[in-house]
């Protein structure tokens, strides 16, 4: 690895990090001017967890007091907020946002002492919002069925509901992620978590089980549902599974639900490395290219190349993980990252479909502009929304991951 | 189409032009934004739809399906007629008309008072500027809120091109 390179990556990403967030708190998805100048509990959640894992706590503190004080009546946190903290969602429920706070929440809560140094840890601050982190586990839990112990979401981490409405793994992770960091922050607290203990055992379960399929040694990405309440769901109109590979497929490690090294989660990993990086330019694909759904054209995705780097580091292939890094600190335009990478080839081949299909929303003009005017245009490479943040928090913690582990 | 799995809309839909000839046109339109504020209040403050700085814009029209389903298969009802002619009505006596909505179906009033309703609760005024019916056939303005924020019914009529609602936020605290 470029280490020199990588390094000014790092440095620059933590930069970007801090230049974006705002003085309310929220850490915009893309800065102000460009595609998603809004806050996005997700992206939100995992600029937090890379400010944890840079060392950035007062920033942390800060976005973590910006979306908890953003909680709807309910107890949930919607898909995007203003500056301000209004909701300003346009999409369905993505139910993970709720288990991604409560779970950066919870490492946040921990790097600064947890459990384990309780005169240093920041208790005060998880005694303050402890009234938010009940709603919001609540409102996990209405959203629970009953008969497969599941979480049931509209939307989740690509906000594509063709193939993630129902029983989802990343929005399951995340939430049963959350549940047990509420419950370590509970029992700091001296509160009962009995109950949300038990539940989070048996969703942790069910993902085990129900979202496994042994057969293909694999995760799954789905249980497609359309009601959360359908009973039984075999009579639900959606009744079906996505059985394809998706990044998301490696969130019971990263939510650390299991260890990297569980035989489930090697599988797993290597069955998305083997379907989903590029043959042609490298990185990781976030899905298989007939799901669509390919703005800007299909190819790799920055952050999901970082998250599954963590997998090799974890699992002491050095190798492997190089190659994951590599690649994005290779791919990185003036130390800075995009959304995704695509060739002039398949950017085009995206527009004649949606032009053709009549489903080119009025939004992409814009990004299409970008796209094409973007310097990587003229070396073949199609640019799409640059920066993106999310992206540079995964860097600055797989990396570290990287640094700490083989130097 | 009608099954019982998706009669819900289409009974809420005959329950309003029920509810018209039963209580009267002012009793419904006082019914649906009661329901509106009420929603409104369970899901707290916030600006639903896309937003370009101040401009807040539906670029799909809410229950446009359910009513173009419902119109396919009732006709259209003279009730949804007398909720606008009525809202209408209201608004040119009101000493505050840009308070009312560019209303094109009867079912923007529960709109309306839904999205007025969260923008309250996030300190907010938002004034409807312009709608476009849910076939997409006419549009209607808010000629009092237009002049009020001071956009021209041109810019709004665009804007409406490539949507079904929209609305100026304004903060009085920041103005």
């Amino acid at each position: 690895m470029n280490r020199i390179e990588a390094e000014k990556l790092y440095e620059n990403s933590v930069r970007i990090l801090k230049n974006n967030q705002h003085e309310n708190g929220g850490f915009y998805a893309s800065p102000p001017g460009t595609r998603y100048p809004f806050i996005y509990p997700r992206d939100h959640s995992i600029a937090i967890l890379g400010c944890v894992s840079a060392g950035l706590m007062d920033e942390a503190r800060k976005g973590l007091e910006f979306i908890l004080s953003s909680q709807k009546p309910l107890g949930e946190f919607s898909q995007r907020y203003d500056v301000d903290g209004n909701d300003a969602s346009y999409k369905d429920l993505q139910i993970d946002g709720n288990g991604l706070v409560l779970f950066v929440l919870g490492k946040y809560f921990q790097a600064t002492g947890g459990s384990f140094f309780k005169e240093m840890a920041d208790t005060a601050f998880i005694e303050k919002y402890w009234e938010t982190i009940e709603k919001a586990v609540s409102f996990i839990l209405l959203n629970k069925n009953e008969e497969v112990d599941l979480i049931h979401t509209i939307n989740s981490i690509h906000e594509y509901p063709a193939y993630e409405h129902g029983f989802e793994i990343y929005a399951n992770c995340a939430c049963c992620a959350g549940i047990y960091a509420a419950v370590s922050m509970g029992k700091v607290l001296g509160k009962d978590v009995s109950e949300w203990e038990e539940q989070a055992d048996i969703i942790k379960e069910s993902i085990l089980t129900r979202l496994y399929s042994p057969r293909r040694r694999s995760f799954i990405k789905c249980i497609r549902v359309k009601d959360k309440n359908s009973k039984p769901i075999g009579y639900d109109p959606f009744a079906s599974t996505v059985l394809d590979i998706d990044a998301a497929e490696y969130a019971p490690a990263y939510f650390e639900l299991i260890k990297d090294s569980d035989v489930k989660m090697i599988t797993t990993a290597k069955r998305i490395h083997k379907h989903l990086w590029d043959k042609e330019i490298g990185g990781l694909n976030r899905y298989p290219e007939y799901w669509g759904r390919n703005n800007g054209g299909y190819g790799p995705w920055c952050h999901f190349t970082c998250e599954l780097a963590n997998h090799y580091i974890e699992t002491d292939d050095q190798d492997q993980a190089e190659m994951y890094l590599d690649w994005v600190v290779d791919m990185a335009h003036n130390y800075t990252l995009p959304e995704h990478i695509s060739t002039i080839e398949r950017f085009e081949l995206w527009l004649e479909d949606y032009t053709n299909a009549k489903i080119l929303r009025d939004s992409k003009v814009k990004l299409i502009d970008d796209v094409r005017s973007h310097p990587k245009w003229k070396d073949g490479l199609a640019y799409v929304t640059i920066p993106l943040i999310w992206p540079h928090a995964e860097f600055v913690i797989s990396y570290k991951k990287y640094s700490d582990k083989f130097h | 189409m009608i099954r019982l799995e998706n009669m819900f809309p289409q009974a809420f839909l005959v329950g309003v032009t029920k509810m018209v000839d039963k209580d009267g046109t002012l009793e419904t339109i006082h019914w649906l934004q009661e329901i509106g504020e009420e929603l409104a209040a369970l899901e707290g403050p916030g600006f639903e739809g896309a937003r370009e700085d101040s401009i807040n814009y539906l670029p799909i029209c809410p229950f446009g399906s359910e009513i173009t389903e419902f119109n396919e298969i009732y006709g259209h009802p003279a009730e949804f007629d007398d909720i606008v002619k009525k809202v209408y009505e209201m608004k040119k006596a009101s000493d505050k008309p840009w308070e009312y909505p560019a209303l094109t179906h009867a079912l923007g009033v529960l709109q309306h008072s839904y999205s007025t309703k969260r923008a309250e609760l996030a300190g907010a005024e938002l004034y409807s500027l312009g709608s476009k019916s849910p076939k997409g056939d006419f549009k209607q303005f808010n000629e009092e809120a237009l002049e009020k924020v001071g956009i021209s019914k041109e810019t709004v009529g665009q804007m409406l091109d490539r949507a079904f609602y929209v609305y100026k936020i304004v903060y009085p605290d920041k103005e």
